[in-house]
């Protein structure tokens, strides 16, 4: 478990550096003068005369080689310092946090919305396979992971904000407006939560231990309940945590289609803005965010697994 | 000039005598042979991929219209005999628009997916083969790959490279390729422990040999499945960046662009975009029936094993999480 803790703490440190080191160099490509982009981000006065940028340049050490600056810079941002957006004119990390919180409040009822229609359907299906029943959940989970979001959203939409107005076609301003993104949203997690669920209830159904609970007179539902979904919940969770973390950067699209303030269309815009230093942030923070989940799941799903447990010791 | 009469020159390495011709495994053969006709997802999946293919290989000859021809005075005009889908917010017909774009996302989804399986599979075998440190490397890489979110790494890409074919290309192989991996080394560590990996190593067969004449095209059903299930994934990728403006660049067009086009219209004509995302939809369903068709039949020699000689045993798992756990 220890060498396990380190491996991945050290994974962790590399895919750091490197995406750091991405990030860091994205005012160097592309067209225009490098030391004016960096300045940008740090002075708030954005009309410079060309000796104003050479006395700047210097003095924050611009014309050093590129090695060094990259150090001072990644000083800077270890302490959540990424200069100023382009745009807004204020510090990246005010613009992130509050666009974070927007996308996880999203991604999870998104998430949990797919679980609590996925985890019946899985089990059902699983309960009686090769069943027309089977063979329909089947069907609408293979749907389900064939959608495109940004499909499903417009339609949406066109039907309950347009034709019927029962819902706000965009904004974020309390619950009424999470309803739809959160369907589009969850319906291809939906489609594969079905499957790994119909899958491990199978597969731990088909299992010693569950006839002899059934042949000690425990009912079916009892059974399934107390046996089967204790141990076919493993790799849901697995696969929850995984779409989690890639929801929490945000779900880009349907964010851009519903308006929604968070990570995703915060990347967007700054990425059609050119908006770089709000680019290096918003990476930095959403890959770094999504390997640290990722990490901690790997980690509890030793914990909770005894044969894994056992393995890695 | 050898006689014809001449025996069989004997140069040859002991591990290439594979017994005659006859025997020796057509690799293509099997795959077809073994990939999941049966079950009844992969049949409605198949048909539907053909008819899609075949439209959009035929599409210069059986397009209606030419896609880029604008007719202003009979914009969004619904369905008629004329313009079976009707025509977009530019007069353009948007059956023959459908027919041109399909060929630039499947084609790209197709291209991405192609280098995807051959590195991933590659890499995954590898490290199962070789393991130390290879293996450390390309697991770890894995690992961190896997839970990067595609669109944001496309972002990203962009952010340094600018929007392009090559930046599109780039961004959804370097997430596209770890499932394979992931599936890949986990056969391969099965497959070592076979006999006839063992007869291959005490015959001298080089270790390239093994990896590509034995390892891999014995894992290859599988991986097949993979490839069916994430081009589905790739399709609608392709889709979300070209909808958000940032993949396929003008004049170039395609199911994503269309649907972004046809997006300020939605209210007064819903089926354009309707359609374009019905596209995607039904084209993306068709390779994952295929796909999961694939896993869920299982190889004949599991397929044996059950009494009635149909159906699959029921202790089997079906293998349908090989996909969902590694997106």
């Amino acid at each position: 478990m220890l060498m396990f803790l380190i491996r991945r703490t050290l994974v962790l440190m590399v895919t750091l550096l490197v995406v750091s080191v991405l990030a860091f160099l994205i005012p160097y490509a592309g067209e225009g003068d490098p030391a004016r982009k960096i300045l940008r981000a740090r002075v708030n006065d954005p009309a410079l005369t060309q000796d104003q940028v050479n006395a700047l340049t210097h003095e924050l050490g611009l014309d050093r080689a590129l090695h060094l600056q990259y150090f001072d810079w990644l000083k800077q941002t270890l302490t959540g310092d990424f200069g100023l957006s382009y745009t807004s004119r204020s510090p990246v990390g005010d613009l992130v946090l509050p666009a974070l919180s927007v996308s996880i409040t999203l991604a999870l009822s998104a998430l949990l919305l797919a679980l609590v229609f996925a985890l019946p359907l899985g089990i059902v299906a699983a309960t009686r396979r090769g069943s027309k029943l089977d063979n329909a959940v089947t069907f609408v989970s293979q749907s389900a992971v064939s959608a495109p979001e940004y499909w499903i959203g417009p339609v949406l939409v066109l039907v309950f904000a347009r034709y019927l107005g029962w819902l706000p076609s965009g904004g974020w301003n309390g619950i009424a407006y999470i309803v739809m993104p959160a369907t589009a949203l969850a319906l291809r997690p939906l489609g594969y939560f079905t499957q790994v669920t119909r899958a491990a209830m199978s597969e731990v159904l088909a299992a010693p231990y569950i006839t002899a609970a059934r042949s000690r007179g425990l009912s079916f539902p009892r059974t399934l309940l107390r046996h089967g979904m204790r141990n076919s919940m493993l790799p849901v969770m697995t696969l929850f945590s995984f779409w989690f973390a890639g929801l929490m950067g945000g779900s880009v699209v349907i964010e851009v289609i519903f308006n929604i303030p968070g990570m995703g269309r915060l990347l967007y815009t700054s990425v059609v803005n050119n908006d770089i230093p709000v680019i290096q942030g918003g990476m930095m923070w959403i890959l770094t965010l999504a390997v640290v989940v990722n990490t901690a799941t790997d980690l509890l799903y030793g914990v909770l697994n005894p044969a894994i447990r056992v393995s890695h010791a | 000039m050898p006689s014809l009469t001449a025996p069989p020159p004997t140069t040859q390495e002991p591990w290439r005598r594979v017994g005659p011709p006859s025997h020796r495994p057509n690799i293509f053969a099997s795959m077809v042979r073994g990939l999941g006709g049966r079950h009844w997802t992969f049949k409605v999946g198949a048909v539907l991929l053909t008819v899609i293919l075949l439209v959009l290989v035929l599409t210069p000859w059986i397009a209606p219209h030419d896609p880029a021809a604008q007719d202003l005075s009979n914009r969004l005009a619904g369905p008629s005999a004329e313009h079976w889908f009707g025509t977009d917010h530019l007069g353009r017909d948007v059956l023959s628009r459908l027919m041109w774009g399909g060929r630039f996302s499947v084609t790209i989804a197709a291209i991405t997916l192609t280098i995807c399986a051959v590195c991933g599979t590659i890499l995954g075998a590898l490290a199962a083969r070789r393991g130390g440190w290879i293996d450390e490397l390309v697991m770890r890489t894995v690992d961190v790959l896997v839970c990067f979110p595609d669109v944001v790494v496309a972002l990203f890409l962009i952010a340094l490279f600018g929007t392009g074919y090559g930046t599109l290309i780039a961004a959804l192989t370097i997430t596209g390729w770890t499932p394979f991996a992931r599936l890949m080394r986990g056969l391969a560590l099965e497959i070592n422990a076979k006999e006839y990996i063992e007869a291959a190593e005490i015959l001298g067969s080089p270790k390239w040999f093994i990896l590509f004449r034995h390892v891999i095209p014995n894992a290859l059903r599988p991986v097949a499945a993979m490839s069916f299930l994430r081009f589905g994934h790739k399709l609608i990728t392709v889709g979300a960046l070209s909808y958000l403006g940032l993949g396929v660049q003008p004049p170039d067009s395609d199911w994503g662009k269309m649907l972004l086009d046809a997006q300020p219209y939605m209210e007064r004509a819903p089926w354009v975009g309707i359609l374009a995302g019905a596209a995607i939809f039904v084209t993306a369903l068709s390779v994952t029936m295929i796909g999961q068709g694939i896993d869920l039949s299982k190889p004949r020699t599991t397929r044996a094993t059950t009494p009635d000689g149909k159906g699959t045993p029921s202790h089997v798992p079906p293998a349908a999480i090989s996909d969902s756990e590694a997106l």
